[in-house]
C-alpha cells in the first residue's frame, strides 16, 4: 500500500485554499507549514511568460531518508505506508529535517519537536478525504493509495500521459508525489 | 544553517579522546611514554563524557534519549553505541592498570580502535543525498584527521609534562604521532574544502582549518623531534592549534550546508 497524493498543476489555480485548509485542520501554527504553495516564475520574457503554482509537502518517498536517520524511531512508516512522525517519542534534534531532500518538515516552536503532513490520518482513516484535496476548489488534488489500480490517483495516472507526470528531483529518495503538468500550461522546472 | 555548537564540540572533543587514547594504545608496546598513559587514559575518558553531554544539549527533548538506542540505523545511534563502547575499554584500561599488562594491552588497543572509528563515524553521520555538500566520503575522513592532530597534541603535551625535560628518545614517538596527525589534519581538511568553497564565505574558517589546524601541530612536531628542550611547549601549541582547526573544520561544514530544497524556507 502506498497512500499518496497526487496534484494536477494544469487544474491549480495557486488559491492556496490547500496550504490554508491544511493549517485550519491540524491547527498549524503562524509561520509554520505542513503544506506550503511556492510560485514558480515568471519565467521568460512578455509575451512569452509561463508560471504555475507548486503545492509542497511531504513527498511520501518511498526510501525515506527521515525514517532511516532518525535515531528513535519517532519518524516511522506505518502499516499503510504512509511516513509519520510520533512525536512522543522526538527527541529534537533535527536530523529529519537535514536528511529531507525537499525541506518540507516543520519545527513546532511550542512543543519543540518536528512534525509534518499526515496525509490527515484522522480523516482518511475514517474513510474521508484529506483536508487540502477535499477544500481544492480546482479538484486538482487527488488522493489514494497507488497500488490500488481503482483508487482516484491510479485512475488520474492512468489516463495522464507519460510525459505529464513529474516528480520533485530524486536523489534515490522516490517521491510518490506526482505532480502532473503538461506542457501547454508550463515547463517542469523542479525536477527530472 | 546556523553553526551548531554542541556538535561541533562533541565531535572535536570525542575525537580528540579516541585519538589520544591511540597514543596510550601505541605506548603500550613502545614503552617510551609510559609515565603519560594513566592520566591521557583519563583525559580520553573525560573527553569522551564531556563531549557527549555537548551532544545532549542541542535537543529539544533529552529526555527521550535513551530512545536512540531504538534505532540502528540511525547515525546518532551509532555514534552514542561508539562512545559507550570506547568508554567502557578507558574504564577497563584504568582499572587494570598496575595489575594485568595484558588485559591493559587489550583494552588500550580495542579502546584505541572504537576511538578512531567514532572519529570517523562522527562525520560519517552527516553523509546525506540531500546536502551534496555534506555527502562525500572526505568530509568523514577530514573529522578523522583533524581528531588524530588534536589527540596526539594532547598526548605528546601530557607526555611532555609528565617526563619532563627527559631524553630525546622517550618523547620522540610521541612527537612522530604528532606530525603525523598535523599531515592528516592538513591533507584531510584541505582535500574537503577544496570541494566546499564555493558554498559560503569560508576563507577564515579554511585558514584556521588547514594552517591552523594541520601545518601548526605539523611545525610542532618536526620541531619537538629536534628541540626537546621546548617539548612541552611545542606540544601545547599543537594542540591548542589541533583543537582550533577541528573546530574550524567542523564550522566549515555547517557553514557550507546546502539542502537540494529548502520549500518551507527553514532556517536551522
Amino acid at each position: 500500500m502506498r497512500n499518496a497524493i497526487v496534484v494536477d498543476l494544469d487544474r491549480c489555480i495557486g488559491c492556496f485554499g490547500c496550504e490554508i485548509s491544511c493549517k485550519m485542520e491540524n491547527n498549524v501554527a503562524l509561520g509554520e507549514y505542513w503544506n506550503k504553495v511556492i510560485i514558480e516564475g515568471p519565467h521568460g520574457t512578455f509575451p512569452d511568460v509561463e508560471q504555475y503554482w507548486l503545492p509542497t509537502m511531504c513527498q511520501q518517498c518511498e526510501n525515506a531518508p527521515c525514517v532511516h536517520v532518525c535515531p528513535t524511531g519517532a519518524s516511522y512508516r506505518n502499516e499503510d505506508g504512509v511516513v509519520l512522525i510520533d512525536k512522543s517519542v522526538c527527541i529534537g534534534c533535527k536530523y529529519c529535517m537535514m536528511a529531507c531532500p525537499y525541506g518540507v518538515r516543520n519545527w513546532n516552536e511550542e512543543q519543540r519537536v518536528v512534525e509534518k503532513c499526515t496525509l490527515c490520518q484522522h480523516l482518511t482513516s475514517q474513510g474521508k478525504e484529506p483536508a487540502c484535496v477535499h477544500n481544492c476548489p480546482g479538484e486538482a488534488r487527488f488522493y489514494g493509495d497507488l497500488d490500488d489500480p481503482n483508487s482516484d490517483v491510479s485512475k488520474f495516472l492512468a489516463e495522464t500521459p507519460a510525459e505529464d507526470i513529474h516528480y520533485l528531483k530524486n536523489v534515490g529518495n522516490n517521491p510518490s508525489t506526482a505532480y502532473i503538468l503538461s506542457s501547454r500550461f508550463g515547463t517542469w522546472r523542479n525536477g527530472d | 544553517m546556523e553553526i551548531a555548537w554542541s556538535l561541533v564540540l562533541f565531535t572535536a572533543l570525542t575525537g580528540c579522546g579516541g585519538w589520544l587514547f591511540v597514543g596510550v594504545a601505541i605506548d603500550e608496546f613502545t614503552q617510551k611514554t609510559s609515565k603519560a598513559n594513566f592520566i591521557s587514559a583519563i583525559v580520553a575518558l573525560v573527553l569522551m563524557i564531556v563531549g557527549g553531554l555537548c551532544s545532549v544539549t542541542h535537543l529539544a527533548h533529552p529526555e527521550n534519549m535513551l530512545a536512540a538506542l531504538n534505532h540502528p540505523t540511525s547515525g546518532i545511534f551509532v555514534e552514542a553505541v561508539l562512545v559507550g563502547i570506547a568508554s567502557a575499554f578507558i574504564i577497563v584500561y584504568l582499572i587494570a592498570y598496575g595489575r594485568s599488562a595484558t588485559l591493559r594491552r587489550i583494552c588500550a588497543v580495542a579502546g584505541a580502535v572504537v576511538g578512531v572509528a567514532l572519529s570517523f563515524m562522527a562525520g560519517h553521520s552527516y553523509l546525506m543525498d540531500a546536502v551534496s555538500n555534506w555527502n562525500t566520503m572526505l568530509l568523514p575522513l577530514a573529522y578523522l584527521g583533524t581528531a588524530a592532530a588534536s589527540g596526539f597534541g594532547v598526548y605528546a603535551l601530557i607526555a611532555g609534562i609528565r617526563h619532563g625535560q627527559t631524553t630525546e628518545a622517550d618523547l620522540k614517538i610521541a612527537f612522530i604521532l604528532l606530525t603525523v596527525g598535523g599531515i592528516a589534519a592538513a591533507l584531510t581538511s584541505l582535500l574537503y574544502l577544496m570541494g566546499v568553497m564555493d558554498a559560503a564565505d569560508l576563507m577564515l574558517v579554511a585558514v584556521g582549518a588547514v594552517a591552523v589546524g594541520g601545518v601548526v601541530p605539523l611545525a610542532c612536531g618536526v620541531a619537538g623531534l629536534k628541540a626537546t628542550n621546548s617539548a612541552t611547549l611545542l606540544a601545547a601549541i599543537a594542540t591548542v592549534g589541533a583543537l582550533v582547526g577541528a573546530v574550524c573544520l567542523r564550522c566549515a561544514m555547517w557553514m557550507a550546508y546546502v539542502p537540494l530544497e529548502n520549500f518551507f524556507g527553514i532556517v536551522m
